[in-house]
């Protein structure tokens, strides 16, 4: 309150005010030149990004190892073990074969179905302080991605491809509030609708008042109209709760995504989709619990000595 | 003068910007993070008059929108940036208690980076952007703001020195 408010200052004020209420109006109606700019900064950017995650990728693995302490402390202990230059060689290694595992499961994925997929690595994570989950991958419309492309992860959906720059592309996550997908429970034609919550947890609404939806169900991408956004049968998650409430026309349940979205890594974009459609073969196996071996003792008393 | 200070301003700008985009974003932090560009932008803005906070604002919006990762259309960070470093510098300038202090200024920024998300949040409604749940908003508010209050004491010497440098003042926070 102590600064006078001169009348330049005002009028700077307004007239920057009104720039910006310019700009929002123009992007709105889809003014090309604003897309340019943004893709032009995406350009400049993208080779810094890339170097930053090639820098930076020990740290990340560092911090990533000292926030999951305690879910692989005996596989720290078991590292402990091993002599100084193991580790070393060991931690130089550990990035590249994440990446390849994943990649390899990702491709099993895609070639399962007959996708033809684009391999691309995550450069840089989404700024959180526009609420929105989003990842850069390496890959743009230089590689044939294209908007509103599937984009799988190793274990299924990881999200729709939003915006495409020449080597570099945006990725809205199915974590993302927005994001929407049309879902099928496998094994059945029962369909739904999956939004993404924020979390690793989304929220299905089925559009059927007949379906009946029970924890532990698999769901899988239904498809879209030449397939995109969506390719058919691509494993979105599985049933955790389900909503019985007798108000609701239709149920709703929780679903918990297949992805990690905490370690992506690799991902891949379903450039081209099959001609025929996949059906549930990509439903996840269901883990086959360890079996617990047991041991009977059998005794038999021995005849008492008689005198 | 104003030229020297748009000229020196200017890279000054873009190298935080970079740095947020090719460092910061690398990390997936736990509570949201936090962005460095827009407590470099509200440091500059608390410490500065309201006629430089409010172009401060405006450019540094202008790079957010640029930012692939801006959820909103082209124009929205630049009009919440310009009212919260106008609002923020109106409020602190003159008054050596806020802007001639360390804490006020921690204090203030805090203040204004949590304004901001609010700020984001009306327009994006306003806009049409989806913006997620009522737990996540609020984890992601909360985990800005703590990230920030951690933040802006141990950045805020070498940020008040660039600016000290570029408008040729002489107290050092």
């Amino acid at each position: 309150m102590r600064y006078g408010g001169e009348g330049r200052t005002r009028l700077l004020l307004i007239i920057l005010i009104v720039t910006a209420l310019f700009l929002i109006t123009l992007d709105l109606r889809g003014v090309a030149v604003l897309d340019g700019a943004r893709q032009g900064t995406q350009t400049v950017l993208s080779p810094f990004q890339k170097a930053g995650n090639f820098i930076l990728t020990p740290v990340k693995n560092f911090v990533s190892d000292v926030t999951h302490l305690g879910r692989t402390r005996n596989q720290i202990e078991k590292l402990r073990a091993d002599n100084a230059k193991l580790k070393a060689d060991l931690l130089n290694r550990k990035n590249a074969d994440a990446q390849l595992k994943q990649l390899k499961s990702v491709l099993d994925l895609a070639g399962t179905a007959g996708y033809k997929v684009v391999n691309t690595r995550v450069i840089s994570q989404g700024s959180s302080q526009s609420f929105s989950q989003t990842v850069t991958i390496d890959s743009g419309s230089n590689a044939g991605i294209k908007k509103n492309m599937t984009v799988l992860s190793q274990s299924g959906i990881a999200g729709v491809v939003k915006d495409v720059y020449p080597t570099t592309a945006l990725v809205m996550l199915a974590t993302d509030p927005s994001f929407k997908i049309g879902v099928r429970i496998a094994g059945t034609q029962q369909i739904g609708i999956l939004s993404g919550r924020g979390s690793r947890s989304g929220s299905l609404q089925l559009l059927d008042n007949l379906t009946t939806v029970k924890v532990g169900d698999v769901l899988l991408a239904r498809g879209s109209v030449a397939n995109r956004p969506f390719v058919p049968g691509v494993p979105v998650g599985y049933v955790t709760a389900v909503d019985n409430s007798a108000g609701e026309i239709a149920q709703s349940g929780t679903v918990r995504y297949y992805t990690n979205f905490g370690g992506l890594g690799v991902l891949a974009v379903v450039v081209a989709a099959s001609s025929t459609n996949p059906g549930d073969a990509l439903v996840p196996p269901k883990p086959v619990p360890t079996p617990i071996p047991t041991v009977t003792v059998y005794v038999t008393p021995s005849p008492s000595p008689t005198k | 003068m104003l030229t020297r200070q748009i000229s020196l301003s200017a890279p000054i700008f873009l190298f935080i910007f970079l740095v947020q985009e090719a460092v910061v974003n690398q990390f997936k932090l736990p509570g949201g993070g936090f962005s460095l560009f827009v407590i470099f932008a509200l440091v500059w803005a608390v410490i500065s008059t309201p006629e430089i906070a409010a172009l401060t604002g405006f450019g540094a919006g202008i790079l957010m929108d640029m930012s692939q990762s801006a959820g909103g259309p082209v124009g929205q960070w630049t009009l919440i940036m310009i009212i919260i470093c106008y609002g923020v510098s109106y409020l602190s300038y003159g008054d050596g208690n806020i802007n001639g202090n360390p804490v006020g200024v921690v204090f203030f920024v805090v203040i204004a980076n949590l304004s901001t998300g609010l700020l984001f949040l009306a327009s994006s409604a306003l806009l049409g952007v989806t913006t997620g749940g009522f737990g996540q908003i609020l984890l992601t508010l909360l985990g800005n703001s703590l990230w920030t209050l951690a933040l802006t004491p141990i950045v805020l010497p070498a940020f008040s020195f660039l600016h000290n440098f570029v408008f040729e003042t002489r107290s050092v926070l």
